[in-house]
C-alpha cells in the first residue's frame, strides 16, 4: 500500500523530464518522417484476412508522446467491422475510444499523437488510374459491345476538324442519371497505418467519413452550410458541377430530416441549433456515400429527444447507402439499440467483445458487468445507483498486469500476474480476464 | 447599416472634440513654450535687452496670452472656418506645411511600401511557422523575427547605413536626392528617389515584420487546433486547401483589428528612421515642431492622426462584419 502511495505522489524531476523529452523527440521525428515519406502504392496495399469484413484493425498501438511520459492511449486493439453492420465501442472517458477512431481516420494531432504499431486494413473501391495517375473513364457501348465515338466540339458547338477536314472523334464517356461521367473503379485493400498521410485524402470523405462529438464547434464559422457541404461532393465526384453539388447537398439535408433545406443551405453554422448542426455534420459525412461511417459519440451533445431521432437516422441511412457504422459511445442504451457487435475497451485495450446480445445477456468481464449495473433503470428506483469504485489508472507506465485489478470486485491472486490473454467464450465472444482462463481448455 | 454608420460618425465627432480639447490643454501646459524659447534666443543673440512689453506683445501675437479654455475656443472657432493658423516657426499656413508632397508624401510613400512588404512577408512566414510548428523552419523564422523586433530603429538604421552606404556604397547615405543633380528624364528622377528610399523602407519593414508574423503564427496555431479544421481534414480536403481556405479566413479575423492601427500609421511617419536618414518626412518635422512648441502645427498634425484613428476603428468594425458572419452590425 505504501508503495502505491509513493508512486502516486511521485513528481518528475527536471532531469527525468529532459530525458523523456529527448527520447520522445527522437521517436516523434522518426514517426513523422515515416508519415511523410513517399512510397509506391504496392507497399501499403494488402489483403483482408476475412473477405466479409470491410475494416480489420489488428494490434493497433497509438501513443501520445508527452513530457510526463508516453501515454499508450490505444495499446494493442484488434477488432473487425463486417460489411453492412454496426460495431459499437463502449468504455468510460479516457479509455481510448476516440483515439481508436482518430487512428482509423489518421487524424491524430501530430507530432505528439502517433500510430506506433499495428495495421488497419480497409477495403475500398478506389478509382482505377492510368500510368499518369488519371482516372480511367467508362465508355458507352452499343449493342455489339463496341465503344461509341462522338465528335469533339469547339466552343461554338460545331464539330472540330483536323487538318485533312475530317471530324475529330473521341470515345463517349458513360454518364450516370445526373449527367456526371462514370469512371472505372476497383476493389483494393489499403493498410491505413502504413499509408503516407498525403494519400489519406483518397479515403477520407469518399470511403470513410466521421461524425464528431462536438457539433457546436465542428463546422467552420465563416462559411455557409452550403459551401461546406458542396465541398464534399465537388471533391469526391469527379467532374461534378456546382449546380450538381448544390442539388446533392440539398438532397442530403432532406435525407437527414432538415425541414427547410434551402434555407439551411444558405445559413451560417451559428444560425443553427446543436441538433441541426449535428444533422448537417451527418449529411456531410454521408454526402460522399462512404463505406464506413465513424460516429464518435454523435449524440453526447444533444438532448434525449434529438438523440433518438439521430440514432434512427443512422439506422435508416445504414440501410439506404449500405455502409457500416463504427459507433463510439459511453451510453449503453445507445449501443443496445444500434449495435450488432460490441467492443468494450478499458485503458487502451479491448477487454471484451462479442455480439450485442452476448455482451448484454452474458457479460463476462467484471468491468462490463459493472458498466451494466451502473446504468439507471426504472426497476432500481429508490436504491443507490451502483458505481465502479476508483478511476481509470494513469496511462503512463502501466504495469504488466490486468489494468482493472485495483477496481475489481472479483480480483484474485492470479490477477497480479501477467496481463490476461483473450479467452474465447463462444464463437463470437471473447474476454480478457483471468476468471475464464481454464474455460478455454 | 447606413444608420449604424451615421451613428458611429456622430460619436466619432464627439471623440475628436474631446481629443482636441485635451491635446490643446496639454500643449499649453508644456514647461517651455514657443515665446520663451524665442526670448531665450533673442537674449543670447541681440545686444539690446528684451523688455517685458516685448514679451507681452509676443504672447499676444502668437495667441498664447489669456487662459487656456479661451485659447481653445479661439482655435476651435478658427478651425470651424477652416483656418488652421500659421506655423510659428516658418510663418507659413499650416496646411501648406503639413500636407505637401515632401512632408506627408514622403512619409506616406515609405509607410505604404513598407506596409505592403510587411504583409507580403510576415503573413506567409507566420503561416509556415505555424504549420511546421517546432520544426527547424519554425525556430529559424522565430529567431530572426525576434531579432527584428528587438533591434532599436536608430541602431538598425545606422547599421544598414554604415554597411550598405558607407562601406559598400550601394546606396546614398542620406537625404532625398543626390546633391546638385539634374535629371535627364522623369524615369531617372524616380530611380534616384527609389535609391534614396530603399534603406529607410528596409529598416521599417524589418522592424515591423516581427509583430505581424507572431500574431499570424499564434492565430494560425489556434485555428489549426480547432474542431472545424479536423472536420475539413476528415472530409478529404488536401492540406493546402485546409490551410488556405478553412484556416486562413479564420486567421484573418484578428488581423482585421490591425487595420484600426494601420491607417494612422501610414501617415504618422517614422520619426526616428526619418531622422537617421535625413528624410523630410512628417515624422521628423512633427518632432521638431513639438520641441519648439509650434502649437498650430502640432494641433493640426495630431488632429489629423486622431481623425485617421477614428476612421480606422470604424473601418475595422465594418470589416469585421464582412469577414466574420457572426458579427452583425446594427
Amino acid at each position: 500500500m505504501s508503495e502505491i502511495k509513493k508512486s502516486e505522489k511521485h513528481y518528475l524531476t527536471g532531469k527525468e523530464v529532459r530525458e523523456i523529452a529527448k527520447a520522445n523527440q527522437k521517436e516523434m521525428r522518426r514517426l513523422e518522417k515515416a508519415k511523410k515519406r513517399k512510397i509506391p502504392q504496392s507497399e501499403y496495399t494488402t489483403e483482408m484476412k476475412d473477405e466479409k469484413n470491410i475494416l480489420e484493425v489488428e494490434n493497433l498501438h497509438s501513443y501520445f508522446f508527452t513530457d510526463q511520459g508516453v501515454v499508450k492511449a490505444v495499446n494493442g486493439v484488434t477488432f473487425n467491422i463486417p460489411a453492412n453492420s454496426t460495431v459499437g465501442v463502449v468504455g468510460e472517458s479516457g479509455c481510448g475510444k476516440s483515439v481508436t477512431s482518430m487512428s482509423i481516420m489518421r487524424l491524430l494531432q501530430g507530432p505528439s499523437g502517433q500510430i506506433v504499431d499495428g495495421s488497419i486494413r480497409f477495403k475500398v473501391s478506389d478509382f482505377k488510374r492510368d500510368e499518369k495517375g488519371r482516372f480511367i473513364p467508362v465508355y458507352e457501348k452499343d449493342e455489339n459491345g463496341d465503344v461509341i465515338f462522338e465528335n469533339v466540339l469547339d466552343s461554338k458547338g460545331a464539330p472540330k476538324l483536323d487538318k485533312e477536314g475530317n471530324p475529330i472523334v473521341k470515345p463517349k464517356q458513360l454518364l450516370d442519371a445526373n449527367g456526371i461521367g462514370v469512371f472505372e473503379q476497383e476493389e483494393t485493400v489499403f493498410d491505413i497505418a502504413k499509408m503516407p498521410i498525403k494519400e489519406m485524402y483518397r479515403l477520407r470523405g469518399r470511403q470513410m467519413a466521421m461524425v464528431f462529438q462536438e457539433p457546436m464547434t465542428s463546422l467552420n464559422p465563416v462559411f455557409t452550410i452550403g459551401n461546406q457541404l458542396d465541398e464534399v461532393t465537388l471533391l469526391h465526384v469527379p467532374g461534378a458541377t456546382n449546380e450538381f453539388a448544390k442539388k446533392r447537398s440539398i438532397e442530403m439535408l432532406n435525407l437527414v430530416g432538415i425541414a427547410m433545406p434551402e434555407r439551411v443551405y444558405a445559413s451560417f453554422p451559428h444560425e443553427l441549433s446543436g441538433g441541426m448542426r449535428q444533422r448537417v455534420m451527418i449529411a456531410m459525412a454521408l454526402a460522399g456515400e462512404p463505406r464506413l461511417i465513424i460516429a464518435d459519440e454523435p449524440t453526447t451533445a444533444l438532448d434525449v429527444t434529438i438523440q433518438a431521432q439521430i440514432l434512427d437516422l443512422f439506422n435508416d441511412l445504414k440501410n439506404k447507402i449500405n455502409s457500416s457504422i463504427l459507433l463510439i459511445t459511453h451510453d449503453l442504451g445507445v449501443i443496445a439499440e444500434m449495435a450488432d457487435y460490441v467492443v468494450v475497451m478499458y485503458a487502451g485495450r479491448i477487454i471484451e467483445q462479442g455480439t450485442a446480445s452476448e455482451i448484454f445477456h452474458n457479460p463476462c468481464h467484471p468491468y462490463t458487468q459493472g458498466l451494466q449495473k451502473s446504468k439507471p433503470t426504472m426497476k432500481s428506483s429508490g436504491e443507490k445507483l451502483f458505481n465502479i469504485p476508483g478511476n481509470v489508472p494513469n496511462p503512463v507506465n502501466m504495469p504488466n498486469n490486468c489494468y482493472f485489478k485495483e477496481r475489481c470486485s472479483k480480483c484474485e491472486g492470479k490477477c497480479s500476474g501477467e496481463y490476461p490473454a483473450m479467452v474465447q467464450v463462444s464463437p463470437t465472444h471473447f474476454v480478457a480476464c483471468h476468471l475464464y482462463d481454464n474455460k478455454e481448455d | 447599416m447606413f444608420k449604424y454608420i451615421l451613428k458611429r460618425i456622430g460619436i466619432s465627432l464627439l471623440i475628436l472634440l474631446g481629443v482636441s480639447f485635451i491635446l490643446y490643454v496639454l500643449l499649453r501646459c508644456m514647461p517651455t513654450d514657443f515665446v520663451e524659447l524665442k526670448v531665450l534666443n533673442l537674449t543670447q543673440t541681440s545686444n539690446t535687452g528684451v523688455t517685458d512689453e516685448l514679451i507681452a506683445k509676443m504672447y499676444e501675437t502668437y495667441g498664447l496670452d489669456g487662459n487656456i479654455v479661451e485659447g481653445y475656443f479661439n482655435w476651435l472657432t478658427n478651425v470651424a472656418h477652416f483656418d488652421f493658423g500659421t506655423s510659428f516657426i516658418s510663418q507659413r499656413p499650416v496646411l501648406d506645411e503639413v500636407f505637401n508632397a515632401d512632408r506627408l508624401g514622403t512619409s506616406f510613400f515609405v509607410a505604404a511600401i513598407a506596409t505592403v512588404f510587411e504583409f507580403l512577408i510576415a503573413i506567409p512566414l507566420g503561416i509556415t511557422a505555424a504549420t511546421h510548428q517546432y520544426s527547424v523552419r519554425d525556430y529559424v523564422v522565430t529567431v530572426f523575427v525576434l531579432i527584428g523586433i528587438s533591434l532599436p530603429s536608430f541602431f538598425f538604421g545606422q547599421m544598414l547605413k554604415d554597411i550598405f552606404a558607407n562601406k559598400l556604397g550601394w546606396f546614398p547615405v542620406s537625404g532625398m536626392k543626390d546633391a546638385g543633380i539634374t535629371y535627364a528624364n522623369a524615369g531617372e528622377a524616380l530611380l534616384d528617389y527609389l535609391r534614396h528610399m530603399f534603406l529607410p523602407i528596409l529598416t521599417v519593414v524589418v522592424l515591423s515584420i516581427g509583430g505581424r508574423m507572431r500574431m499570424t503564427r499564434t492565430n494560425m496555431l489556434e485555428v489549426l487546433n480547432s474542431d472545424y479544421i479536423r472536420t475539413a481534414r476528415a472530409k478529404g480536403l488536401k492540406e493546402g486547401k485546409v490551410i488556405y481556405k478553412h484556416a486562413f479566413r479564420n486567421t484573418m479575423i484578428p488581423v482585421v483589428t490591425g487595420l484600426a492601427g494601420l491607417i494612422p500609421s501610414l501617415f504618422s511617419g517614422a520619426m526616428i528612421t526619418e531622422s537617421v536618414f535625413d528624410l523630410t518626412g512628417i515624422g521628423s518635422y512633427a518632432l521638431n515642431a513639438m520641441q519648439q512648441g509650434d502649437i498650430p502645427v502640432i494641433m493640426t498634425y495630431n488632429m489629423f492622426l486622431a481623425f485617421l484613428s477614428v476612421t480606422g476603428v470604424l473601418l475595422a468594425d465594418l470589416m469585421y462584419g464582412i469577414v466574420d458572419p457572426r458579427v452583425k452590425l446594427a
